[in-house]
This record gives structure tokens, sequence and C-alpha cells, in this order.
């Protein structure tokens, strides 16, 4: 019952029939412009296939759209608002759009509850007519959301200064809208798929428990990942956690690792408790994966939008590079992962199999003048192997006998038939870039370095533990 | 178990305080059923030296005084009294520590104890979060927890494996695993006063804001651990 009703309830905000943009205009580079460009060329190319109604009491047309001077006045239905009005107009256009009949409502305008007393009233006000006619609220203070597949983007930030990443299954929420833009731009760059992007600035109503709510549901979403600031409602937080990662897993960045609990606290528990400790026991309790960083975020979440889980925490080593291994087999300690030992029919193929001078063993190192086909031999024999539940591959495309393009086949088609996951590592410049490009297209993630690839594994590592534990 | 404490809690209430006094903090723990020592409260000297024969010397005097919380500051915990000679002196000296440390102190009585065994020392508190709400920690005591401040946290209600996990997580694991040929430590009665712990947490939540005991000595396997002192502040 609980699924139906969020997925319904939020899926205007991701697939709308129709959208009113309500503070449209055709003053260039005006927040309101660019959101309506956004919709309008989306819908010229066929992305978005609702209804635009741009509204504003000042103009009767833009770029050949009817505009409306009242949301009220719009003849058709509307499933969803986005508001980049000021904010002293914001209540009274609610009250509109709620006897427009309108349940989901995107306000983009800032200047209520981080600025003080008068806009923390107003922010009463506009929850009050949410409530009671059953609108959901995404904002206000924020970038709203993109949904590449389906067209939906309110990023006020015009295409020529922000690049939109393609489509993927990764979903990603924050708070900030600042970071929600430099984000979309790094991902575009970094050629990683974002699904569902979702900013909720001062979390007037939707918030991340909602979000993950709905992306249990989502089968476009396959990974979630969170930049968090602050949890409102810690219960409802733990229990949405608690549901979803029984079905997909969910990374979170946790800012503010400043200790609050010194101050207030008059046992020795209370003072050793800072807010950071106890996210850590949260995301523990709830299977969610912490990142450190950013870029330990979207490693994570590109290698379980491409991989398998592991059965265990057994990794093997494929390298061309010896030193490439060793690092790899230092960051396996690191992050907690055991290296496997190899069975004596993997040990006894690869030595049947390869020149006297490649090193048969965990890393098994493939060495500098290998070839496309002597990868295979070591990959099948891993894949093959019970003792290896995980592997890590080490690509220096550099190598002169290596044809990069017969290695990607063979790496693509392992990564898919094979039940366990591999990632790859590739280091170098321009060229290597090129060809991790083309095998992450087709289905492994690759890293810049041993270490980012190691700990990305780890975190799938991590989650599938998690998943293990509860089932117990 | 949850009337039992919560009279006490209301009693304490009614007195105006929020912090309860070791003796009050156990009671409450022992309704839950945590190991406490045998220890009980006298009123006078007469019952004092009944109980040190009742729980058999050597023994531990600890005055009780809501307004005395930091008791080996106050110099109100006296150990290893050997006899009833000794238990009439230090029943003297405690009260005279106690007048000097605070003339106005009310004191409820004190705590006669028996003079434990030293076992590997642990920490485990409660603290209320005003998002998640409470949460459980668990660390071993002393330099470890005031200096390496190596703990660990759960949002109670906690679960057997949350607890196991808590357990093996801190850095200082292997010191109860058994280092430097040491038998390992009772980790069952850990996870089991962990447990009740957060059971008792759970019940009386809308009352108990913040919880340490500390220390608790852990005997090895099979032996048990018993919460030598132990503070509860309500809210």
């Amino acid at each position: 019952m609980e699924k139906s009703k969020i997925a319904e309830e939020l899926r205007p905000f991701f697939d709308p029939a129709a959208v009113a943009i309500i503070g449209a205009t055709d003053k260039k580079g005006k927040v309101g412009n660019v959101i309506f460009e956004n919709f309008r060329t989306n819908k010229e190319r066929g992305i978005f296939r609702g209804n635009i109604y741009p509204v504003n009491p000042k103009l009767d047309e833009i770029e050949g759209y009817r505009c409306y001077h009242n949301i009220k006045e719009v003849p058709d239905d509307v499933e969803l608002a986005v508001i980049s009005i000021p904010a002293k107009f914001v209540p009274a256009t609610m009250k509109d759009i709620a006897e427009k009949g309108i349940k989901a409502v995107i306000i983009i305008t800032g200047g209520f509850g981080e600025l003080g007393e008068e806009g923390k009233r107003m922010e009463r006000e506009i929850y009050e007519i949410a409530r009671a006619n059953g609108i959901r609220v995404i904002g206000p203070n924020c970038v709203g959301v993109y949904v590449p597949d389906t067209g939906i983007d309110t990023v006020f930030l015009p295409d020529e200064k922000m690049d939109r990443p393609k489509s993927g299954p990764i979903a990603f929420v924050t708070q900030s809208g600042a970071f929600a833009a430099a984000m979309l731009d790094w991902a575009a760059g970094a050629g990683i798929g974002i699904g569902k992007m979702v900013s909720y600035g001062n979390k007037l109503d939707v918030d991340d428990a909602d979000l993950m709510e709905y992306f249990i549901h989502d089968d476009e979403i396959k990974v979630v990942t969170f930049y968090i600031e602050g949890v409102k409602d810690g219960r409802k937080f733990i229990e949405a956690a608690r549901r979803i990662t029984q079905v997909k897993p969910v990374i979170a960045l946790k800012s503010g690792r400043t200790e609050y609990g010194a101050k207030a606290a008059s046992s020795h528990t209370g003072s050793l408790a800072g807010a950071d400790r106890i996210y850590d026991a949260v995301f523990k309790q709830t299977g969610i994966i912490r990142a450190e960083d950013f870029e330990h975020m979207f490693d994570m979440a590109k290698a379980f939008a491409k991989c398998k889980l592991p059965k265990g925490d057994r990794i093997g080593i494929i390298t061309d590079g010896g030193g490439a291994g060793v690092m790899a087999s230092d960051a396996v300690a690191k992050f907690g992962l055991k290296m496997a030992e190899l069975s004596e029919e993997t040990l006894k193929f690869l030595k049947e199999n390869f020149p006297p001078h490649a090193v048969a063993g965990n890393p098994t190192d493939v060495v500098g003048d290998t070839d496309a086909q002597r990868y295979k031999v070591a990959i099948e024999a891993f894949v093959n192997d019970p003792n290896v539940d995980a592997i890590v591959i080490i690509t220096l495309f550099q190598v002169p006998l290596l044809d990069e393009m017969e290695l990607i086949d063979i790496l693509s088609e392992y990564a898919k038939k094979s039940d366990k996951p591999i990632v790859a590592v590739a280091m170098g410049g321009k060229k290597t870039e090129h060809y991790a490009g083309i095998l992450e297209d087709r289905g492994v993630p690759v890293y810049p370095t041993p270490e980012r690839g190691v700990r990305a594994m780890a975190g799938l590592v991590q989650y599938a533990r998690y998943l293990g534990r509860r089932k117990e | 178990m949850k009337e039992e404490a919560l009279k006490i809690i209301e009693d304490v209430l009614a007195q105006g305080r929020k912090s309860l006094v070791e003796f009050e903090a156990k009671e409450i723990l022992k309704a839950y059923g945590l190991p406490v020592p045998n220890e009980k409260l006298a009123k006078t000297l007469e019952e004092a030296l009944r109980y040190a024969e009742e729980i058999g010397y050597p023994v531990v005097l600890k005055l009780m005084s809501p307004q005395i919380l930091h008791k080996s500051d106050a110099r109100v915990v006296l150990l290893n009294i050997k006899n009833p000679e000794e238990l009439k002196e230090k029943w003297e000296e405690i009260h005279e520590n106690a007048r000097k440390y605070r003339p106005d102190a009310e004191i409820l009585g004190v705590l006669v104890a028996p003079m434990l065994k030293v076992g590997r020392e642990i920490i485990i508190g409660v603290t209320e979060d005003p998002q998640f709400g409470h949460a459980l920690m668990f660390g071993l005591g002393g330099i470890f927890v005031e200096i390496l401040k190596d703990v660990t946290f759960r949002i109670i209600p906690i679960e057997e494996k949350d607890a196991w996990k808590m357990l093996r997580e801190i850095k200082g694991y292997p010191i109860l695993a058994g280092a430097r040929g040491e038998p390992p430590a009772d980790m069952k009665a850990i996870v089991d006063l962990m447990l009740k712990v957060s059971k008792l947490i759970d019940d009386l939540r809308d009352y108990i804001k913040e919880m340490d005991l500390n220390p608790v000595f852990v005997y090895p396997e099979g032996e048990g651990a018993v919460i030598v002192d132990a503070r509860i502040i309500l809210k």
C-alpha cells in the first residue's frame, strides 16, 4: 500500500504529463528563462513529451508558447508546477496551485527559511497549504530535478555553462544546489550516467527518506547516491534506509564532520558522541555505504551500476606491470579485503599457457610483452577459480604488443558472462582515457589508479556482506 | 522491570533531581537483569557493619550524595576495608571528606560493596542524539576511551549482530580477544550487557537522557562481567 502511494505521489516530479513554469520569462539568463528553455528545447528534441505552460502575469507569449497570467487560467490538467518567482509571491501562488489541483510543486526560489523568521513563516504557510491539499513540494531554495530520459530539467544553469550528463542507472540526491550543478557538470565530463538528480534545498516537504522510498520501486535506478548535510527526521530516515538497502545499494557522503556533542553533554558518553560518529552508526545499521569524498562516492556508484556483487572478499589481481600489481595488493590490505589464494588448477593452467617469464600467482603478471590473448588466459583462469571472488584487472594500454580493442572485447565479454565482479584499472594519459571510455561504455568500470579500483571493489564487498548478514 | 525502574525515576524527579546517584542507577540496571555487585545502602554505621558481615570483608564504602557526582574527586570511595574496626574509622573519614568537599551535601547513605576482582575494563554508555534518538556506545575503558577515544556507536534498539560487530570493530578488540597470553574475555557477557542496556533505554527512552556504565569489569570467558560504577541522567 505504502509502495504505490509514494511512487504515485512523486511520479509527477520525474515524468509529468504537463508542466507549468510559473515565472517563465523571455529575458535571457533569468532563472525562469533558463528553466523554460530547458523544457522547450527538450520538447523540440522529442525528449520531453508533455505539454508546457509558461505562466507570467506580464507576458502573453514566449517563444511561440501562449503565456498564462495565472496558473488557474491554464485550460488543461497540469501535473507539475515549477516556481521561480520572488519568495513573497509564493504563498499566494501555492493557493492558486491548490485550486488548480496540481499535486507536485518544485519551488526553485530562495529567500525562505535560510534567511530568517519571515522566510520561515512563509515556509510554514506553504507547508500548510501543501498538506491540506495533498501537494508534494521539492525545495524551496533548490535547483530541483534533472531526468535525462524524460526531459525534466529545472537546473537553472544554462547549457552553454554547464554540461548535462547522459542517462544511467545512478540517482543523485543533494540538498545543495551548487553542489548539484557542479556534480552534474563533472559527471557529464567523466562520462558517468545519471538517471535522476534531485536537489531539495530547504527540504520543506520531500526529504531523503521520501526519495529512498521512491527509488525502492524505480527500476531505472540501480544505485542511489546522497550528499547529506543534515537529517530532519532520524527515525523516518532509518526506516526508509533499511528498506531500500534490501533492494539496492545506497551511498552517502556526509558533510560537517565537526562535533557538537561535547558542549551539551553531562555524561562521558555524550562528550564522545559527535554528529559524525552518530551518522557512522546510522549508516552501519542501515547498510548505507559511507563515501569518504565525492570521488569515492562516484567510484563506488560506477562499480554498483556495472558490476555483479561478489560472494566474498578474496580479490584476484591481473596486471601487465609489476609495480601496479604491488600497489593493488597494498590497497587490498588497506581496504580490509583479502588476496585470493589461487587454486592448484589455476596455477597449473597459467604455467602451461604462459611463457616462462610471465608470473603465475596473485597478482598474476602477464608482463610488458603481453598481447590480449595472454590476458584472456589469465582472466579465464581467475573467473573459473572458486578461490577468487572478485577480479581487478590492471591494463597498462601503453605496452607495445597489446591490441587495445581486442583486449576491450575480451574484458567486456568476461564481465558480462562471469558471475564475479570485474573492475579495470587503466593508468595513463589521453590515449588511455580514450580506451577507458570505450571499455566503460561496454560495461566495465575503469579507474585511473589501482587504489581507486580496489577501493570501489571494497564498496561492493561491503554491501554484499551487509545483504548476507541481513539474510542470516 | 519497567514498573520498578519508573518508581525509582519518579522518586528522583519528585526530589527535583535529574541525576541519579550510583545506587539508584544500579537499582534500575538490576531491574533489567544487568550484572551489578551485591551492594547495600547503609544509613547508619550499625547497618554498614551488618552489611559488611553479610557481604564479607574486605569491602568498599561509597558515599551517595546528589551533590557529589565525581566521587573520586571528593574522596568518598574508600577501598579495601578489612575488618569492623577499620570500617568504623572509614565511616567517620568518608563523612568528613564529603563535608569538606561540599558542606551542604545531602547524604543519602553509604554503599557497602564487595572488593571486586579487577577485570578488563570496558565502558558502555548511552547518549541522545537530537535527530536519531538514543545511541549506545561501547569501548574499552581507561586510556582507550580517555585518550584514544576508541569507541563505537549504534542507534538503539540494537540487534545481537550489531552488538557483535561493535565488539569487533574497536581497535582495542585484540585486548578482549586475548592479547599477550591472556585468556579471551567473556564476549557473550558483553553482548548480553549491550542488549539489556538497549532494551532498558528502549523502554525508558522518554525519561533517560544519558547513561555511563564506567567502568564495567569483564572477566575471562564464562566468568561474566560486572558494572562497577554507573550514572544515569534524566531528561
